[in-house]
């Protein structure tokens, strides 16, 4: 399998382009994901790795170009749509229900895909209940499957760092999104919690998932993407297996900015 | 998590507390007070609604009093000028109050907290000055008397004694609605908005609609408290509903506990019967008390007293049964008030 | 009533109340800027300087300079007080906390105001013995001019205290970027509190310029924290250029509405501003549309 050919894809970017005022985010990204594929997007920082989430999951519009999701544009939809439709993301900082308990903060999570609404709710209509108890079930198994089953009556702002990220992924993967987008979901973990995070990546993978992983932990992108895309200054600059970017001069270069290679 | 769901008498206490709320106008003999009883009653219906809005989904309404006033004019002019009874008015009142919640909240949907702030503020003062000033429809500063006392089949509501059996019953009906919407997917939307919104929209919640909803229904709530006044006071003027009331509302919810229906309850009670109760500290000096009070707790206490008494609750769990805090089996829906 | 004349005689009288509001605006949107608070009790440091003029000068019947020199003492405490005990201790917190720490703020002054100085409104004696002064034709109140005058020399002040000094700078820095400026070794709690202490000072001096021509009650501060948010935000929330223009721009807009459309409805039109400008064009005229870091 080769990266980036543009059939069956589930995910298809074409000439991105994004530009604040004067600077410009991103030139020209073309990237195609294929279904059950984890790519990783790596590049030093300012690369515009985020700005891709953000454009892909609807939070900005494109300056030029389109994205594709399932053939379908997602280019002015309201980001909840996009979530419709089967994708999910998380955040650089994770950005929980700190209120709200481990397992309200996942129930959260398949709001998109249930429909209780205000007459149901204060009627206690039996198809209400029904859809809680669902959504209850699901919250619990989804949490199992992260492995914070204990914490779910806790509330997300007591929790340690390293689970917040979790807690993020499992209100992501609670909806069986088509695309996952997470935004440096090793960030703040030891090295424990990484092996942990690339079992979990794994396990998300074997159950069909595509995932589009933006990340700094060359370990991590090693071990668990099967294709990675480096940008730097917002333009693509290589694309390949793990083993061919490591030896990438290119990208090397715009690492380390003078030759040398990793570990 | 109620440190009551520990205890194990609950449906006698719930018994006792509803023969205590049945009992009471007999047991306070003053009619002067049952009055205020009513006055608070309401007041917490409005607080409820705030409560919906700011304390469930963080958005700041300084407007609720302008709800409350276009609440108690619509079912005064429907009552005066068309000779409409208590339940048509109390059918009509709080949707109309939505719907002008509805015009507050859809444009202002694209405005960050402190830009909607000013945005209430500016509406509730418009709503206070065409009330005051378009005689011809409002009466002006007069106002509109001569509004009708309650009548629902043989039952009359005139007295104060009588009257508080109907606000009562609306007030449950408020509470219970909201007790319901707080722990259902309408009731974590709205919390998940408060507490990050771009992560909301993420995740598949619709911030726009909701947060338009949460104005209606945070306005239905203060039409309601508005018709039940009208027809309380029997008079309804403009005077009442200035901006300061919507700030005494704030003051209720935040003091009793921003988040909580009981808390709602609780400050908005608070708030009425103290002035009375010491007579003293009447007019400025209470306003100034609860000024004082409200940064006060803002600083220590800004879950208000329903945070305090959720975490002496839940400390006192812990040692009163040490034994039980094993994991249960399965995960039981949590119902918070 | 469309001649000259009465046009300018409008326009000076605009501009003055408009000097007004853009003080308050100005000391509203420095905090803004520095801290990212919205003031609600901005008003009543307007109201208390006004109080403490009547009493000073009619009942203590001191000569003015030394009286306004108490005042602007009286402010620095006031600032100082309002910093450590409304904002000091929310400042990590919730915009909205601090906000409602506000409202609390000003519903206290509001009434401990009625319950010291009584209901009653106050006059102070005025400054001027003239009633009106010819400018250019138009007979003005010469409490007008001198209150055009002070917002000139204000802005010109503050100008040369953000740009050319190193306090300003470091104002400036801290306002931009707190964390930034902590590394670069600069007091950010101290230049906090100063920028707390300035924007009380700036309420001081509009207290001082309103109570002349002005009844001073204690309710009055309201109306003009009101004026001041829509000021704010016609003129852009985060510029400081934005709050003078603002409130210059709402004082003549709101004049010349209540002159010529319907004097009853005057309050209306500052928030029929508000809601338009929010509506429209949120960032105002000088705003820039800050987008949130995702």
């Amino acid at each position: 399998m080769t990266a980036g050919t543009q059939e069956n894809a589930i995910l298809e970017i074409h000439r991105l382009t994004k530009q604040f005022g004067g600077l410009v985010a991103l030139d020209n990204v073309d990237l195609f994901l294929q279904t059950g594929e984890i790519r990783a997007l790596i590049g030093p920082n300012g690369s515009g790795k985020t700005t891709v989430l953000n454009l892909v999951s609807g939070v900005y519009t494109p300056t030029r170009g389109s994205v594709f999701f399932k053939g379908r544009s997602v280019v002015n939809k309201r980001p909840h749509l996009l979530v419709k439709e089967g994708m999910k993301r998380t955040f650089q900082s994770a950005r929980l229900f700190r209120d709200l308990t481990v397992l309200e903060n996942v129930m959260v999570g398949l709001h998109g895909q249930t429909k209780g609404g205000l007459l149901g709710t204060v009627l206690s209509l039996p198809g209400i209940k029904k859809e809680e108890g669902m959504i209850c079930d699901r919250a619990v198994k989804t949490l199992q499957f992260v492995g914070l089953h204990a914490q779910a009556k806790m509330l997300a702002k007591n929790l340690p760092y390293g689970q917040q990220r979790l807690l993020e992924i499992a209100r992501a993967l609670i909806s069986n999104p088509s695309l996952l987008l997470l935004d440096e979901p090793a960030a703040g973990m030891n090295p424990s919690e990484t092996s942990d995070l690339v079992t979990l990546l794994d396990r998300i993978r074997g159950r069909g998932t595509t995932v589009l992983l933006v990340e700094h932990d060359m370990n991590l992108v090693m071990e668990i993407s099967d294709f990675v895309t480096v940008l730097n200054f917002g333009r693509k600059i290589a694309e390949g297996s793990p083993a061919e970017i490591q030896n990438n001069e290119e990208v090397i270069e715009a690492y380390l900015g003078k030759k040398a290679r990793y570990a | 998590m109620s440190f009551k769901k520990g205890l194990p008498v609950k449906i006698p206490f719930y018994l006792a507390v509803a023969i205590v709320l049945a009992a009471l106008p007999m047991l306070i003999r003053s009619n002067y007070w049952v009055g205020t009883l009513n006055l608070a009653i309401i007041y917490s219906i409005a607080v409820l609604g705030l409560n919906i809005i700011l304390g469930l989904t963080g958005q700041l309404n300084i407007a609720q009093a302008a709800f409350w006033g276009i609440g108690a004019y619509t079912a005064a002019l429907l009552n005066t000028r068309l000779g409409w009874p208590f339940w048509a008015t109390f059918l009509v009142a709080p949707p109309t109050a939505a719907a002008f919640g509805v015009i507050l909240g859809f444009p202002t949907l694209k405005l960050s907290g402190r830009y909607l702030a000013m945005a209430t503020i500016g509406f509730g003062i418009i709503i206070n000055l065409i009330l005051n000033n378009w005689k011809e429809f409002t009466g002006g500063v007069d106002g509109i008397p001569g509004i009708t006392s309650p009548v629902l089949g043989p039952f009359r509501f005139s007295t104060n004694g009588s009257f508080y059996y109907l606000a009562l019953a609306c007030l449950i009906l408020a509470a219970l609605t909201q007790v319901k919407i707080k722990n259902s997917r309408m009731g974590r939307a709205f919390q998940a908005i408060k507490d990050n919104e771009l992560a909301a929209e993420l995740s598949g919640v619709d911030t726009f609609k909701y947060r338009v909803v949460a104005f209606a229904l945070c306005s239905a709530y203060g039409g309601m408290a508005g018709q039940l006044f009208a027809h309380r006071t029997k008079y309804v003027s403009a005077e009442t509903f200035f901006i300061d009331m919507s700030i005494l509302f704030i003051c209720m919810l935040m003091i009793g506990g921003a988040g909580s229906v009981a808390g709602s309850i609780v400050g908005a009670c608070l708030l009425t019967f103290i002035p009375e109760w010491l007579r003293f500290l009447q007019g400025p000096w209470a306003m100034a008390i609860f000024g004082l009070a409200i940064v006060v707790i803002m600083i220590f206490m800004p879950t208000g007293l329903a945070g305090l008494a959720k975490s002496v609750g839940s400390k006192m769990a812990v040692r009163l049964r040490p034994e039980s805090q094993k994991e249960p089996a399965e995960l039981p829906r949590e119902a918070s008030h | 009533m469309f001649d000259i004349t009465t046009l300018a005689q409008f326009l000076v009288t605009g501009l003055a109340m408009g000097s007004v509001y853009a003080l308050v605006a100005l000391s509203f949107a420095l905090l803004y800027k520095a801290v990212g608070i919205l003031n609600f009790a901005v008003g009543e440091s307007v109201m208390v300087p006004a109080f403490i003029v009547v009493i000073l000068l009619s009942v203590l019947r001191l000569p003015f300079l030394p009286a306004y020199l108490i005042i602007i003492g009286v402010m620095v405490f006031f600032g100082a007080v309002f910093h450590r005990t409304v904002y000091h201790p929310l400042r990590g917190r919730p915009f909205i906390s601090v906000l409602v720490s506000t409202i609390g703020a000003s519903l206290f002054l509001r009434n401990t105001s009625l319950l010291v100085f009584g209901a009653d409104p106050r006059v102070s004696p005025a400054l001027f013995q003239v009633q009106s002064v010819n400018f250019f034709g138009v007979f003005v109140p010469p409490q007008y001019l001198l209150i055009i005058t002070t917002l000139i020399i204000l802005v010109v002040f503050q100008y040369w205290l953000f740009e050319k000094t190193l306090l300003g700078k470091k104002m400036q820095a801290t306002a931009q970027d707190r964390d930034m400026a902590r590394l670069l070794g600069i007091p950010v709690d101290t230049i906090i509190l100063i920028t707390f202490i300035y924007a009380a000072i700036l309420g001081g001096i509009a207290g001082i310029l309103l109570a002349p021509i002005f009844y001073v009650t204690s309710d009055m501060g309201f109306m003009f924290a009101l004026k001041a948010f829509a000021s704010s935000i016609a003129g852009g929330l985060g510029s400081i250029p934005g709050a003078i223009v603002g409130g210059l721009f709402i004082g003549v807009v709101e004049l010349f509405c209540a002159a010529y459309i319907s004097a009853t409805y005057r309050d209306v039109f500052a928030f029929i501003i508000l809601i338009a400008v929010l509506l429209l064009r949120p960032q105002g005229f000088f705003g820039e549309k800050v987008s949130e870091k995702v």
